[in-house]
């Protein structure tokens, strides 16, 4: 049976969505088999063959702090998480680090790019557009001060959540964790989904006509909590969540694989991570889209994966109800999974007549796809499935008992860092890299980037029917991560292919090409939208593309927090191999500097007018970009294979205090609680740490939250304590940046990098100086998100 | 619209909205094959580029006709009012 110290519980729901706007509204209409798909009314659709969707209709979601702060993505989740918290008898949590938000977002806001674009460029819709101002304001609303962050794998997105959330709990990095998933409906996704012909313009009919989705909007809050927790406050129980399964396709950016398999494979390792018997699940709840691609893969899959050992399952799909909510469908789906588990009731898939019902019979057997109206049925076990763009699967259970969960069992392993790819401004290669840093090259201009070219594809072997699909933040995912395995001399094979995963740690994700497709079809209009473009408005399409390239096949989940994204990708790839779900991990930090992101910056007045250094007291920073990939796994795989290692991952921390969200001021003391905890992980203290590799740009306001930190932590040793800054050389390129920092410590400690310039703050100033680093055994990388995030890795030899 | 403009018009199409790289694609060049790679999401492109340009539906047409610049030229031609 699970250990009581790493059993997770259900304490709390939210949801908003075309269905209701609170849990009993939503879910009493859903016993009713009402549906919320009506024609829209919010979305001009002149020239468009489908114009259904599922809205929500509430006139409340203003009544927050500061509505005109936030975009409807994050005024819906706040409106669950509220419902939520006051569900599970949780109110403010005065920045308490043991309280947790993790949400989901596949569009994010997607509506403030509109309006930025189509009314007048105004500079207060900036901080409303990327997907990770939700999961800061939502955090912000209550005060969380733990580990807050977003998952941006587009429609898995929601159900990721919940799992990382139980995965940071029994990590024994947090007590509660606010998990779901928001998302609101735009031009953006429907002209994208009309121009891949994947709406249905007779609203959508999973597992029957399958002729496309519906879009809907909404969120879903779940509460997870330790049971100690729980029990501690005498809190409500509404079940537990047991193991989840993450992994990749590696086949096709936006179609699913036909034969399932890794669907298969999400559904194998969530009932084995749960402990528990195929034949314990009672019902399922499908991603159930309405795509045929999609609903012909999920039959096949359960057929395949049930079909022995529990062939009468209950499956149904609720997005008939709610529409597709994108990457609030998880954290929806959760909710109605959990009411039906706790009340015996399986949801139906609506709109059979007795034909259709006869034809899906054709093809499922006996599987129980309950259609029409609820059926009750005595549960142990649910499982929620989402698949999504870019090629995710997620699987996760919630069960009345508390299994038999599988977490942690690598947890004394060494984790070895083996591999190192960089695309920078000054170099495509660690090589050219080094040699750049050598030479002592700097920006040329106040805002730069980096530039794959045809040669880059030659020499990794990436043919053109590949890289002709790939945008420029993919082009950069792609090439960086290729070279890191070539570094470590790892190849995938079929073998291996599910041994290893990736996350990716990113900034902005797609938020630029969000804003040309915008830009695109406020021009043509929604009808206009093109196919080949809507996937890299997703902030998974990188690590999608890299996935496929690359033959990648194991866990694969994108984070978007804020640049220290970048360095977290570390941190939770570390959680990923210490939990025995992969024996490798590459993680990776990607942003690009298009111009749409230099004038967002510039518009912001945080953009230099000029090339600046960091701790130069300035206005504003060099605008950079990148993608740095660095190969972890455990010491026992690398020795296997007998590759280098340049050092080890020994810990990772982080820190909150929250400040608005595209604000940084007044939130520094969490850095030094960043420092502390990563060092705490670590088992290292203070006086071990020979340098650090810092996120200084230039930037004033920011340089100062970081030196004054330094100055508390390290006190006396500061001044002698060598700090670097990659930002000197390739601006602030966010998640780029954050992992081009550890990657800049990992080759120092594995000797690839015998010289670089240090900077000194003491009391009269900042000095600067060229320091070999041959002595160093072990260095703190740290790095910032606006909204209070901080985190800090400590690598050693 | 002559013959020779339509294909120059979908060349350059292939290469500014599908990535394809103008050295290696002629116009007898297999579009589906190994080398250009086009798939499914790429054919909803080009049939809304040719409806678009050429006022030509592609819309259930069969596969045979987008084998190659060749054939979707030879297509619009045979089908343009």
């Amino acid at each position: 049976m699970t250990s009581n110290n790493r059993r997770c519980v259900v304490s709390g729901l939210g949801v908003i969505c075309a269905v209701g706007n609170n849990v009993e509204e939503t879910w009493k209409n859903a016993l009713n088999s009402v549906s919320g798909i009506h024609k829209t009314t919010s979305l001009d659709t002149k020239n468009c063959y489908a114009d259904l969707a599922a809205e929500v209709n509430c006139d409340t979601l203003d009544e927050i702090e500061c509505p005109d702060e936030k975009d409807r993505a994050s005024k819906l989740c706040i409106k669950a998480m509220k419902e939520a918290l006051n569900d599970a008898g949780l109110g403010d949590f005065a920045d308490s680090s043991r309280v947790s938000v993790i949400i989901g977002s596949c569009v994010g806001g997607v509506l403030s790019i509109e309006k930025y674009h189509r009314h007048g460029k105004n500079a207060n819709e900036i901080p409303k557009m990327p997907i990770a101002a939700i999961a800061s304001q939502v955090a912000e609303s209550c005060h969380a001060g733990g580990i807050v962050t977003n998952v941006g794998n587009a429609c898995a997105a929601g159900t990721i959540s919940i799992a990382l959330a139980c995965d940071l709990i029994r990590a024994g990095r947090a007590d509660v964790v606010i998990a779901g998933g928001s998302d609101s409906f735009a031009s953006v996704p429907y002209s994208g989904f009309l121009s891949l012909h994947a709406l249905d313009e007779n609203g959508c009919s999973p597992f029957n006509h399958c002729n496309g989705i519906t879009l809907g909007e909404g969120a879903g809050i779940v509460i997870v909590e330790s049971l100690e927790h729980a029990e501690k406050r005498n809190a409500k129980r509404y079940c537990e969540v047991l193991g989840a399964g993450v992994t990749s396709d590696a086949h096709h950016i936006t179609a699913p694989r036909e034969d399932g398999i890794c669907l298969l494979e999400a559904m194998d390792r969530a009932v084995k991570n749960s402990g528990i018997k195929k034949s314990d699940i009672g019902y399922l709840n499908a991603h159930g889209t309405g795509t045929g691609k999609n609903d012909n893969a999920e039959i096949n899959a359960f057929l395949k994966f049930f079909g022995e050992e529990n062939p009468t399952l209950s499956v149904s799909s609720t997005k008939v109800m709610t529409g597709h909510c994108l990457g609030a469908a998880g954290a929806i789906e959760a909710v109605f999974s959990i009411k039906a588990l706790t009340t015996n009731t399986v949801l139906p898939t609506l709109h059979y007549s007795a034909e259709d019902s006869a034809a899906l019979k054709e093809k499922v057997g006996q599987m129980d796809y309950v259609q029409n109206t609820p059926r009750s049925k005595e549960l142990e076990c649910v499982m929620s499935n989402n698949v999504a763009f870019g090629g995710t699967n997620a699987s996760i259970v919630f069960s009345k008992k508390p299994g038999d969960v599988r977490s942690l069992v690598a947890k004394d392993k060494k984790i070895a860092v083996t591999g190192i790819g960089i695309v920078s401004p000054i170099g495509n290669s660690k090589e050219a890299y080094l040699e750049s840093v050598k030479n002592g090259k700097l920006p040329e201009t106040a805002s730069i980037c980096s530039t794959v070219t045809n040669d880059d594809y030659k020499e990794l072997g990436i043919k053109m029917a590949f890289y002709r699909k790939l945008d420029n933040l993919g082009q950069l995912q792609t090439v960086s991560g290729m070279r890191a395995l070539k570094d470590a001399n790892f190849t995938v094979t079929e073998d291996n292919a599910k041994q290893i995963g990736i996350i990716v740690g990113t900034s902005e994700g797609g938020l630029g090409a969000t804003y040309d497709f915008q830009e695109l079809i406020t021009e043509e209009g929604n009808a206009g939208g093109s196919a080949f473009k809507f996937p890299h408005t997703v902030y998974n399409a990188a690590g999608g593309y890299l996935s496929i390239l690359s033959g990648i096949k194991g866990y694969g989940v994108t984070i978007t927090t804020g640049p220290l994204s970048g360095l977290d990708s570390i941190g939770y790839s570390m959680n990923v191999i210490h939990d025995g779900q992969e024996d490798a991990m590459m993680a990776t930090g990607t942003d690009e500097n298009i111009p749409i992101i230099t004038e967002l910056c510039q518009k912001l007045n945080v953009a230099a007018d000029k090339v600046v250094e960091p701790y130069s007291n300035s206005n504003g920073f060099v605008v950079g970009d990148g993608s740095v990939s660095v190969i972890l796994e455990t010491e026992d795989y690398a020795k296997a294979r007998g590759a280098k290692v340049y050092c080890y991952a020994l810990g990772y921390g982080n820190g909150r205090k929250n400040v608005k969200f595209g604000h940084i001021s007044g939130s520094g003391e969490a850095l030094d609680m960043a420092i502390n905890d990563a060092l705490q992980n670590a088992g290292v203290s203070i006086d071990e740490i020979d340098a650090v590799c810092g996120f200084a740009n230039g930037f004033k306001k920011l340089d100062d939250i970081e030196k004054a930190a330094y100055v508390r932590v390290f006190g006396d040793k500061l001044a002698s304590l060598p700090l670097f800054q990659v930002k000197e050389r390739v601006g602030e390129g966010r998640a780029a940046s954050a992992t081009l920092a550890a990657a800049e410590a990992a080759l120092m400690l594995g000797g690839e990098l015998a010289e670089e310039n240090a900077y000194f703050i003491a009391k009269d100033g900042v000095s600067k100086k060229k320091v070999a680093t041959s002595g160093f055994k072990k260095i703190l990388v740290t790095s910032f998100a606006t909204g209070g995030s901080y985190s800090a890795v400590v690598l050693g030899k | 619209m002559a013959n020779e403009e339509i294909k120059s018009k979908l060349k350059a199409f292939f290469m500014s909205d599908l990535g394809v790289d103008g050295d290696v694609l002629n116009y007898d060049t297999p579009l589906f094959g190994e080398e250009i790679g086009l798939d499914s999401v790429d054919s909803l492109e080009i049939i809304s580029f040719v409806d678009d340009n050429f006022g030509v539906s592609m819309t259930g047409v069969a596969k045979e006709n987008f084998q190659s610049i060749d054939t979707i030229a030879a297509f619009i031609e045979k089908n343009k009012a």
